[in-house]
């Protein structure tokens, strides 16, 4: 439920920026640029404006300078981080999450320090939903799986009285 | 605002619909009798933002259903409400004082105000009150950097202390008690919430802990000085909302932003809980329970969390070969592989393979396809189970009700059974259920403490004929019951007459059945069991054995069944595996594999629920995955495997049965039908069935990872203690 509210609050201030935008259309001076243009210039900036959508997947591995053994080795499990169970708070366990197979680290003789020779071994990148993770996993050419899946809360009913119940199992003894 | 009902606002309106509507007022007397239409949901507003709950829901659950976390210490979800800490009091609005949310059910229209300023106060006085009587040594805690109270002071407590000690009386202290080698007590930390003592009563059924004084004097204890003995003792830790209660092996070992923490699944009972490894510097540190409703909700059995210190000791970690005068010598993997390569050659097909009690799907498809290719045929797990064609439906060895299942059952028979220790978070299901469910449980075998009421039916054989024959009185129970369920252990069909009442009760559960739900299960011990089926292998070491095998896989294979009087002369032994235990003792050629904390690999469990562990730290010494090494072996043998990487091996395993793959998932087994087969002997020999695992000292030590742990044999040994405590007590008594 928070995570919806979360992915919400994520997505108002755009939200806020086409409303703020859609307004000052309504009231536009008169561009004078736009007004005095050739129809060629006009068509020009019309080529330009807007977005420009590439029909193929993207894959960034090439140029984003991760080394090929990185990309083609890894396997990245995207995960909802699970709850400490020493603790009960949940504020950080509603987001999807990255972890790149474990690799091995040792305790470093001038410290005892961990160390690692893993670069991505602490990239810990947090997404809102499960489909931004696998589009960011597609992107960067990492072969990936997903672990788990949101699950609903089961719904309970708390009740202070059953302790105290005269004909259930629930009655409480130890106190 | 003023809300009339929707009936009574129409009624007044005088429209049609006024009429149903107090016709339906004067029918219900006659709804009553009918089953009870789920109540409407009422709606609150939870800082300003409006949430429909059930009725009866407290502040604090329809607070988090829009995720807003109310701070609290006593409350646990899944523990009893208790409302003695406090610290969830919230303002509601009209009401003259704060509420406690924990325990308080929401009423229609309520406004809860969860960050007001009176709401802010109050947490601040409670907080107050708590550090008051709670000493100041964070940096000399092991729960800090994770306690609870630690946040929330960070949060919701005051900047500035008005604790003054002007007599100099020094803060409240309590004396530390000693309730085992497991659990740690600092007792002066403790804030009262009994989460502990509602676990123990509630989950674990022992009632051992309790509160005694009043007040400023209040503590929890066991009364008189014994230990706090239950399979499910670690589970405190994990409620103990700060360092009152902490892990006694794991004292002082590490803080928690130095850890990593791995999910992974945990192997060494056929429950298959979900664990979080935690590691720092290639050492497994400790291992916590990971939430899943369906399997372990989040509890975690003491042997799974405590024998990981299990996974440091008798290790392999060089392959090794047997030399003419009998010793076992270390070499490189070459020179084993290839003096396991030779005997291959010489055994001409007459190969075999054992697979044992920890051993992974994985290892058991590589080792299955290589045996297979080498002319071989007889692929056999380590635990025996019935003997005949009984094992082919999938659903006539597994828990078909289904874990999570279970806790909505209403009868249920235990035949030859102990699941308290065998699988002690089945157990807890059980427990839920008789508390919360009216469930009645009676058992055939011998009477063991359950740590619930249950009806011990004896423990002759011949009683399971007349259960399933209907004669019986506990037969009536099954049959009136809405949700039935047999629960088999896997050690009673090994018996020669298993076959005979493995069918006896999957025919008796046909006639139990009900839509949606197979009354028929079978509780492995052993995390292999299921998966080794799934994949093909047979049940029994004789099967092996009748072959005259040339060369013998054992993989995992350390019960200690085999010996080697049982085996041919000249036969290789090859033991595959982690531990130096009783495989590799007779083996001719040990070659190291990984832990389950070291591998990426799958597992199934009892009810047939495929999961996969993730490797924490990597295997040590010259120790491999165990799939890598056989198929290194095969390429050395000359029929190599179709399979370089972990990828195409589990493609292999899509091939041979789909549902391996399908991780965390729960593929109801196809033919339920398991009577279907015909048996050909279906007399039951009478005679006494019998557990292996009747006391709480025979749970600790059951395969090689717990059997090298010192953590378990300090557990062993304090159970002796505290028994020869208290029989010396009975003498003294006597006397």
């Amino acid at each position: 439920m928070s995570l919806i509210r979360q992915v919400l609050c994520r997505a108002t201030p755009t939200m806020q920026f086409t409303a703020r935008w859609a307004s000052s259309q309504d009231i536009a001076p008169i561009d004078l640029d736009k007004a005095l243009a050739r129809p060629e210039d006009v068509e020009q900036r019309n080529k330009l404006s807007g977005k420009i959508t590439v029909p193929v997947a993207v894959n960034l591995s090439p140029i984003s300078g991760v080394p090929e053994e990185h990309v083609k080795e890894r396997r990245v499990r995207i995960h909802i981080p699970p709850k400490n169970a020493m603790q009960s708070g949940t504020d950080n366990i509603n987001t999807w999450q990255i972890d790149f197979d474990n690799r091995e680290r040792w305790e470093n003789p001038l410290m005892g320090w961990a160390s690692t020779g893993d670069p991505l071994s602490n990239m810990n990148v947090q997404f809102g939903s499960k489909e931004e993770a696998i589009t960011y996993c597609e992107r960067n050419g990492w072969r990936y799986y997903v672990d788990g899946e949101l699950k609903e809360k089961k719904e309970r009913v708390k009740n202070y009285g059953v302790n105290f119940a005269w004909n259930k199992r629930t009655r409480v003894s130890t106190k | 605002m003023i809300r009339a009902p929707l009936v009574k606002a129409l009624g007044a309106l005088g429209s049609p619909t006024h009429q149903i509507a107090s016709r339906a007022v004067r029918t219900s007397a006659v709804v009553a009798q009918t089953p009870a239409k789920a109540p409407e949901k009422i709606e609150v507003f939870v800082d300003d933002i409006p949430v429909k709950v059930l009725p009866g829901t407290t502040v604090l659950q329809a607070a988090a259903e829009i995720g807003v976390e109310i701070p609290r210490f006593c409350y646990h979800e899944r523990l009893a409400v208790a409302g003695n800490c406090r610290m969830c009091l919230v303002e509601v609005e009209k009401s003259p004082k704060p509420v406690a949310a924990c325990a308080m059910p929401v009423m229609k229209g309520w406004r809860i105000k969860t960050n007001s300023d009176l709401t802010r106060k109050a947490r601040e006085g409670v907080m107050e009150f708590l550090l008051m009587n709670h000493p100041l040594d964070c940096p000399i805690c092991d729960q800090g950097g994770e306690c609870d109270l630690q946040d929330q002071a960070m949060a919701f407590g005051s900047d500035r202390s008005r604790f003054t000690d002007i007599n100099y009386t020094g803060k409240r202290a309590v004396e530390d008690k000693d309730i085992g080698p497991l659990v740690k007590t600092v007792m002066t930390r403790c804030i009262h919430c009994t989460r502990c003592v509602r676990f123990a009563s509630e989950i674990a059924g022992v009632d051992d802990l309790g509160t005694t004084g009043r007040g400023n004097d209040m503590q929890i204890g066991t009364y008189v000085e014994k230990l706090f003995l239950t399979e499910l003792s670690g589970n405190v830790i994990d409620l103990c909302p700060v360092g009152a209660l902490t892990n006694k092996p794991y004292s002082f070992v590490a803080r928690p932003w130095e850890i990593r923490k791995v999910s992974s699944i945990d192997v060494l009972d056929a429950v298959g809980s979900n664990i979080v490894v935690s590691t720092r510097t290639n050492e497994v540190l400790r291992i916590l329970p990971r939430e899943n409703e369906d399997v372990n909700e989040e509890w975690l059995a003491d042997k799974s969390r405590f024998a990981c210190d299990g996974l440091k000791r008798q290790r392999l970690i060089a392959p090794m070969v047997r030399m003419p005068n009998g010793e076992l010598q270390s070499v490189e993997w070459e020179g084993a592989l290839i003096a396991v390569a030779k005997a291959v050659r010489n055994a001409n097909g007459q190969v075999a393979g054992v697979a044992g009690q920890l051993a992974d799907v994985e290892a058991m498809v590589a080792l299955k396809d290589l045996v297979n290719r080498l002319g071989g045929e007889n692929l056999v797990t380590e635990q025996d189970f019935i003997k005949g064609s009984g094992i082919d439906v999938r659903s006539s060895y597994l828990l078909n009700s289904t874990i999570a299942g279970l806790e909505t059952a209403d009868a249920v028979l235990l035949v030859g059974t102990n699941p308290r220790y065998e699988a002690p978070l089945i157990n807890t299901r059980l427990r839920k259920a008789y508390v919360h469910n009216e469930l009645q449980i009676a058992s055939i075998g011998p009477n063991i403490d359950l740590s619930y009421q249950h009806e011990n039916l004896g423990a002759d054989a011949s009683l399971i004929k007349d259960v399933c024959s209907g004669s019986h009185a506990f037969s009536k129970v099954l049959e009136g019951a809405k949700k039935p369920a047999i629960i088999i252990g896997a050690d009673l069909l090994a018996r020669p007459d298993g076959a005979a009442i493995h069918a006896t009760i999957s025919e008796y559960c046909q006639k139990l059945k009900k839509p949606d739900w197979n009354a028929f299960n079978v509780l492995h011990n052993s995390a292999s069991q299921v998966g080794a089926f799934d994949v093909g292998y047979q049940p029994g070491l004789q099967r092996a054995l009748q072959g005259q095998p040339k060369v013998l896989f054992l993989l995992n294979a350390d019960s200690g069944k085999l010996t080697r009087d049982q085996l041919p002369k000249d036969c290789f032994v090859v033991y595959i595996g982690s531990h130096g235990d009783n495989g590799a003792s007779i083996a001719d050629a040990v070659l190291p594999g990984a832990a389950y904390t070291e591998k990426q690999a799958i597992y199934v469990n009892t009810e047939g629920r495929a999961q996969q562990t993730l490797p924490g730290v990597s295997p040590p010494g010259m120790a491999r995955e165990d799939w890598k090494i056989l198929r290194a072996l095969s390429e050395i043998v000359g029929k190599p495997l179709a399979y370089d990487t972990l990828d195409e091996l589990r493609s292999r395993l899509d091939d041979i049965a789909p549902h391996l793959t399908r991780l965390g998932e729960l593929v109801p087994a196809s033919n339920s039908d398991a009577s279907a087969q015909t048996t050909p002997n279906k007399s039951i020999s009478g005679g006494a069935i019998d557990v292996k695992l009747k006391e709480l000292r025979d749970y600790f030590m059951t395969d090689a990872i717990s059997r090298a742990s010192p953590t378990m044999a300090k557990c062993i040994s304090a159970v002796n203690k505290q028994q020869r405590q208290n029989e010396e007590a009975k003498q003294s008594a006597a006397i």
